[in-house]
């Protein structure tokens, strides 16, 4: 068991790190109770629950706007470097990238408040890791094809060069309050602590050959380039150590990370839902607003600065004294000095990717009533509350703040309710990953114990290598209704 | 009818999720990826005015350096080096006959290559020439284990006369472009 967790751990806590973050299958599906991290002020029926720990809510998703894996990779004939040529090197702009994003909740626990019942109160602690590369368009290019023969002219900008991404573990707390029957808002607090981040998002510069104005060709160089790590090099340190001990000691430190110990910051979530009429329901959230003030384990690497040459020139008679035969390593110095490359371990703020929700639902179908251990005697509007409806549609936008701008994502649901046992949901969204994205979702509750599992894109699984995106959420939950 | 419902949508989220297929992959494709820029840059300008060349004496050389080249040699450039040219272009507008020697020296001061340019006085034209190393040209052992160039310009005419061409220089321009193998 010893030998399997640490990979799964960092499968969970790794690969999952490039999802999409957009959890539109979660979104307003109330009957689970993790509904409430990506709305706090989703409406709650439940007296409490608890989700069991670990497995209460894991989430998993990757997604690549560009290239897919089987598009590289497929078993053919093809020749790997064609393949690249002509499937990324020739397609992908810079604003494609490859993302990652998993959660894994470490617990979360709800319950009613006795002296206020129209209060819901909710905690716990979530370890996240999300990772987004946007695809360094003129890097590649310049790695693959150099500023020879047709590149020359042609510039090649540094700013292409966009990366982030952070591993930190997330404790909360939140309260959904019913202000009337129509009404319920919410608001989460959050204390992270970072197990390591680093960024690289506000390269500027370029680098261009052309025809030289003396020489026969003309480089120059203009940057402003860093990478700000934070909690890297601690991991990295353990490693190069290699001793008997390297994996106790990751153990420790990710441990010592993820228990505060590690870079903190502050956050909150705020969110609501408003019925416009008995049927139909309006809702929004706006996630993790919050910040980490990097100041531990900091290494920062830039690269800022300009530098021109057209090789090693020498001028009669101004340069005749100079005999230096080292003039190349002079050149190399010359450059070097205009366009240094620096270390340093000056601490700096990452901003957690803010995420917004907002919702349209229809609800219609009545179906028999639910008084009966369904949480009424709290969310109780009258004899047409919409939780007697069996069907709901809707739509849902999706915005995420990233790097490169805002992300946005489309949705449209239906959502079937069988009883209280028994719900699905099923969603069409459009984002900048699939056109193709059919989700669905389901909610099952035997007695107190609460399941959920939803998968999106699910044609993509016919080919998951070819998928552009993928992802997956399971939890288990023990729920107990209100009682009266 | 509940039942049913039931039964097919967790029966086909279950196929969804759990019997997802994938077409075979190939993963050691990446072995075979070749990654082989084409680096241009120059490498060494000389100019020298008329009245420069005029300090020389007959015949002599005008201007002689040894400069350190270790552009090629360096391991991580020797190994990665697959072919390329290197350009010269020589350029006279003075009323001498100039010739230009490049020798290219290893550390051990051994003349491993040399390239000369007999350029006649204004109006001559620009020389150009491309020199070309790798399987279809010479051997890319004289780039890598060259440490030094050693540049000489020599005045084959008198040491008086002054071309009609306004600012008459000599120019020595080269630059290289070469292929690598970076993966």
């Amino acid at each position: 068991m010893r030998l399997v967790l640490p990979p799964f751990m960092a499968i969970l806590f790794g690969l999952t790190a490039s999802f999409g973050q957009n959890k539109q299958l979660l979104y307003d599906f109330y009957e689970i109770p993790q509904s409430l991290m990506v709305n706090p002020g989703v409406k709650t029926m439940e007296r409490w629950h608890t989700g069991i720990p670990l497995i209460s809510g894991l989430s998993f998703q990757a997604a690549t706007s560009g290239v897919t894996v089987n598009d590289l990779f497929a078993n053919d004939v093809i020749d790997f470097t064609t393949k690249v040529q002509e499937r990324v090197l020739n397609v992908m702009s810079r604003r494609d990238d490859f993302s990652s994003t998993s959660q894994i909740e470490g617990f979360n626990v709800g319950f009613r408040g006795k002296n206020r019942p129209d209060d819901y109160y909710s905690f716990g602690m979530y370890g996240e890791t999300d990772v987004i590369v946007y695809w360094p368009r003129d890097l590649a290019i310049l790695a693959f094809e150099g500023n020879g023969g047709p590149n020359i002219g042609r510039s090649f900008d540094l700013g292409d060069l966009n990366v982030r991404g952070e591993m930190v573990n997330v404790f909360h707390f939140g309260i959904n309050r019913k202000m009337s029957n129509t009404l319920t808002v919410g608001a989460r607090a959050k204390l992270y602590s970072s197990v390591f981040q680093f960024q690289s998002i506000n390269n500027t510069g370029s680098f261009v050959t052309t025809q030289g104005e003396d020489n026969i060709y003309r480089s120059a160089i203009v940057a402003d380039m860093e990478l700000q790590t934070a909690g890297v090099e601690g991991f990295v340190d353990v490693l190069e150590e290699d001793t008997s001990t390297t994996r106790k000691d990751l153990t420790s430190l990710f441990t010592e990370r993820t228990l505060l110990g590690g870079n903190l910051g502050l956050g909150f979530d705020v969110g609501f839902s408003y019925n416009i009429n008995p049927q139909t329901t309006i809702t929004a959230s706006i996630l993790d607003m919050g910040f980490i003030y990097q100041s531990k384990d900091v290494k920062n690497y830039t690269l800022s600065g300009s530098a021109i040459t057209e090789g090693i020139t020498v001028f009669l008679p101004e340069d005749v004294n100079d005999l230096d035969n080292d003039l190349w390593q002079q050149l190399v110095d010359d450059i070097e000095e205009s366009l240094p490359y620096e270390e340093n371990d000056t601490g700096y703020i990452s901003l957690r990717p803010v995420k917004a929700y907002g919702s349209i639902r229809y609800d219609f179908g009545q179906g028999e009533s639910r008084n009966e251990n369904c949480g009424c005697a709290i969310n109780v509007v009258s004899a047409s509350n919409q939780e007697f409806y069996r069907n709901s549609i809707g739509g849902q936008i999706f915005l995420i703040k990233r790097p490169r701008g805002i992300q946005p994502a489309l949705t449209g649901f239906y959502q079937k309710r069988l009883g209280r046992a028994f719900s699905l949901k099923t969603t069409y969204t459009l984002d900048k990953y699939s056109l193709t994205n059919l989700g669905l979702g389901l909610n099952f509750q035997a007695g107190p114990v609460n399941f959920y599992i939803l998968g999106d894109n699910l044609l993509g699984y016919q080919n998951i290598a070819d998928s552009h995106y993928a992802s997956l959420q399971f939890g288990f939950n023990i729920i107990s209704w209100n009682d009266n | 009818m509940r039942r049913y419902l039931l039964h097919f949508v967790c029966a086909s989220l279950f196929l969804s999720l759990s019997i997802s297929c994938s077409e075979e992959q190939n993963f050691d494709q990446f072995d075979d990826l070749e990654v082989t820029p084409l680096l241009a840059s120059s490498i060494l300008y000389i100019e020298s005015t008329e009245d420069f060349i005029n300090t020389s004496s007959v015949s002599g050389a005008f201007y002689s350096q040894t400069v350190n080249f270790d552009a090629f040699n360096e391991q991580f450039v020797s190994e990665r080096l697959l072919e390329g040219i290197i350009i010269y272009e020589v350029e006279n507008t003075t009323s001498k006959s100039i010739n230009f020697t490049v020798e290219f020296l290893d550390e051990a001061d051994n003349v491993l290559d040399v390239e000369t340019f007999s350029i006649d006085p204004a109006p001559s034209g620009v020389l150009t020439r491309e020199v070309a190393y790798g399987p279809a040209g010479k051997s890319l052992d004289i780039l890598t284990a060259t440490s030094t160039l050693r540049v000489t310009g020599s005045n084959l005419s008198d040491t008086t006369s002054t071309s009609s061409e306004p600012e008459p220089k000599f120019i020595f321009k080269s630059g290289a472009e070469f292929l690598f193998q970076l993966k």
